[in-house]
């Protein structure tokens, strides 16, 4: 339970917005396990147990991987849970978090994109969430904090959604978002209530009702099971699309369910961002719309599930598309771009990758215009090569 | 190339019978794989393994559904399952037990050879571990290999894990189980129900796996549903427990992994229902008021 707490307007942090985010989502059990730049969510989320604001209960573990084994033996037993890490934490907890989607537990957790070492950085990279790809995990990127607020009670109405139960792990950019104080408003403590309701878990841990879940389980029955799941993620698709347009309605800020489409409408060109760098192509395309360049953006926002038909429709009316990415794949190309590329499979459009700001290097907006450049260019002759590093010393572009 | 299914108990060898047989082929310049199917066994389950032999590289991965032998390691495997299922015609089923082939029954009456594995391997190995005795028998029954490269894989493989001495005697095992076998013909008519078994679909699959107690139509499946399956038709040897010589010292009880032992006036009780005769009970007994004897089934 927590205290009614009245909307209002702060200038806050990303971590603080997280933070508070959940504690708007009532939530009862958090597992805390410290790691820069998450550090701050889970003291903030100290301060408001210390407070009696709410009464959850606040779990300090010995590791991230404890922290998502708590998160799931509390959600089993039909607590709301909550936690959140970083990098190498995300990394630790990698074998706990298949375990709470194949238990179909909706725990949210934000990660604050971190780089993975070696070597060692604190800085915004997404090579700590994007492997995470096949956890099962609903995974989307926030802009704002604003967002990353507005996320965390969506993540929980989505996640608890029926059709779903699925954990969901909103993404925001470290420093960027983490560390920075921007404006947020934050609704009542009623209204969210009212928006989210009541989690119904599928099935609770109740010593007078025994119940076993996660047990040894034969090939018999393990693919049935990975079916459910697969389906699960693909109807999570129109629930995020409900669930965005139900919070539109009711808190006045529309995000547009997976993607958000930014100056497509008779764009030549589009580049798909993730992240903060959205806010900073947002500038560069108005630029270049007033120098007459019909340039468009997409804003993609969840990576899981990946909304390929939505950017498919984008992609049948433009002449080429380029996907930003802030992660490798070694040997292949970006996370996004390799899955643009699979979504838009035997269309006849060049799909163009650009890798910039890995390890926490700023994107500029000199950079996106590079980007925008090189795809106003591949829309008149065909680009030689298809990864462009943007801003890598000592490698052509 | 030609395929073997082995059907044994968990804790009998039968993965290693099968091993065993497939190095005694390769010893012939064949091409030989063998693997065991694991499920959440112990010992004591049914359990079961394959070998394939060829003359050229073997390249299919799967289970063998047809074989061309069946080779059954516990007689009391043969009154629970059919264990003829997916057996090619003119095939062909090898038994440990001390019938003749033609007092055996079975689903339908086939080529059949026995031996009785047992009762050689407790007079040469002093143990009921009848992996080594039925590959002599196996030898005999098929003429696909023989006994020598039988001897020779079981001392390589046997003799590398138990010692030269223990590899020798499995051997003799093997060779006097090769004499001794007999082949004929089993008599059929044998009726078996088959064992239904839960399988939904992705609709009926309870969500993340989560179960309670569930009542299908193969009976209870989940939380309680040992009250109906019982395991003790999986015991080849039972414990019997002299009540004079028990001292209730709780031991068996302590140790007993299926938690069947309970204590009736001071004294400790087997529930033959479930208990799956390893034999734990009888080992850690301190007054040895605890027989493992040769279980008898009508």
């Amino acid at each position: 339970m927590i205290q009614k707490l009245p909307a209002k307007k702060m200038v806050i942090t990303g971590d603080y917005a997280a933070a508070y985010g959940a504690l708007l989502c009532d939530v009862d059990v958090v597992a805390a396990y410290p790691i820069t730049p998450q550090t701050l969510i889970v003291e903030e989320f100290s301060n408001f147990v210390n407070d009696g604001i709410t009464d959850a209960e606040f779990i300090m573990v010995e590791s991230e991987h404890s922290a998502m084994s708590a998160c799931i033996a509390a959600q089993a037993a039909g607590a709301r849970t909550y936690t959140a890490t970083a990098s190498q934490g995300l990394a630790l907890m990698h074998e706990m978090l298949f375990i709470a989607s194949a238990l179909r537990l909706p725990i949210v957790m934000p990660v604050v994109n971190r780089t993975v070492a070696a070597p060692i950085g604190i800085w915004c990279e997404h090579n700590d969430s994007m492997p995470q790809r096949d956890t099962g995990w609903i995974q989307m990127s926030c802009e704002d904090n604003q967002e990353v607020l507005d996320m965390i009670i969506m993540a929980y109405k989505i996640g608890e959604h029926k059709d779903v139960l699925l954990p969901v792990m909103p993404c925001l950019d470290a420093f960027i978002l983490s560390h920075t104080v921007e404006p947020v408003d934050a609704p009542s403590s009623d209204e969210v209530a009212e928006f989210i309701g009541k989690y119904k878990p599928h099935a609770v841990l109740d010593p007078d009702n025994p119940m076993a879940i996660g047990t040894f389980t034969p090939p018999e029955y393990i693919q049935e099971l990975r079916y459910q799941t697969h389906v699960a993620m693909e109807k999570a698709k129109n629930v995020i699309k409900e669930v965005t347009k139900e919070f539109a309605s009711k808190f006045g800020r529309d995000y547009h369910g997976l993607i958000e489409e930014y100056r497509c409408d008779d764009a030549e060109v589009v580049l798909i961002t993730v992240g903060t760098v959205t806010g900073t192509a947002r500038e560069v395309v108005d630029d270049l719309r007033q120098k007459g360049k019909k340039v468009g953006l997409i804003k993609l926002r969840f990576y899981r599930p990946f909304p390929a038909e939505e950017i498919r429709k984008i992609a049948e009316n433009v002449d080429a598309i380029g996907v930003y990415d802030r992660a490798i794949s070694y040997g292949s190309g970006g996370p996004l771009f390799i899955e643009t590329r699979h979504a838009l499979y035997g269309l006849d459009v060049p799909v163009l990758n650009f890798l910039a700001g890995l390890g926490g290097r700023d994107v500029v907006t000199g950079d996106v215009e590079k980007m925008y450049e090189i795809l106003l260019k591949a829309k008149e002759k065909k680009p030689e090569k298809e990864i462009y590093w943007i801003g890598t010393r000592g490698v052509s572009i | 190339m030609y395929e073997i299914r082995f059907h044994g108990r968990g804790g009998q060898g039968g993965r290693m019978a099968a091993e065993a047989y497939a190095l005694a082929a390769f010893l012939e310049g064949n091409y030989a794989v063998s693997f065991p199917f694991f499920g959440a066994e112990r010992r004591g389950a049914p359990v079961r393994a394959f070998t394939r032999v060829d003359d050229k590289k073997i390249r299919i991965k799967t289970q063998v559904y047809q074989p061309d032998y069946v080779v059954v390691l516990d007689e009391t495997l043969i009154e629970t399952e059919d264990v003829l299922e997916g057996l090619k015609e003119n095939g062909m089923v090898i038994i440990n037990t001390a019938k003749k082939p033609e007092e055996v029954r079975l689903s339908k009456p086939v080529r059949c050879a026995t031996v009785d594995a047992t009762s050689i391997a407790l007079e040469i190995l002093g143990r009921p571990i009848t992996n080594t005795a039925i590959l002599g028998a196996i030898a005999k029954a098929t003429g696909k290999v023989s006994i020598e490269s039988i001897e020779k894989a079981i001392i390589e493989k046997f003799g590398a894990r138990l010692g030269k001495e223990a590899g020798e005697k499995n051997a003799k095992a093997a060779r006097v189980a090769y004499e001794q076998t007999l082949v004929g013909v089993a008599q059929g008519g044998k009726a078996f129900i088959p064992r239904k078994k839960w399988l939904p679909d992705v609709n009926e699959m309870p969500i993340g796996g989560a179960i309670g107690t569930m009542q299908t139509e193969a009976g209870l499946v989940g939380i309680g549903s040992f009250i109906e399956n019982k395991t003790g038709d999986w015991r080849t040897f039972m414990p019997i427990i002299d009540k004079e010589k028990c001292i209730g010292c709780k031991l068996c009880w302590f140790y007993c992994p299926e938690g069947c032992i309970s204590m009736q006036d001071g004294k400790a009780d087997v529930n033959y229902d479930y208990c799956k005769g390893c034999g734990i009970c009888a080992n850690e007994c301190p007054v040895k008021a605890i027989e493992m004897k040769r279980e008898v089934r009508a």
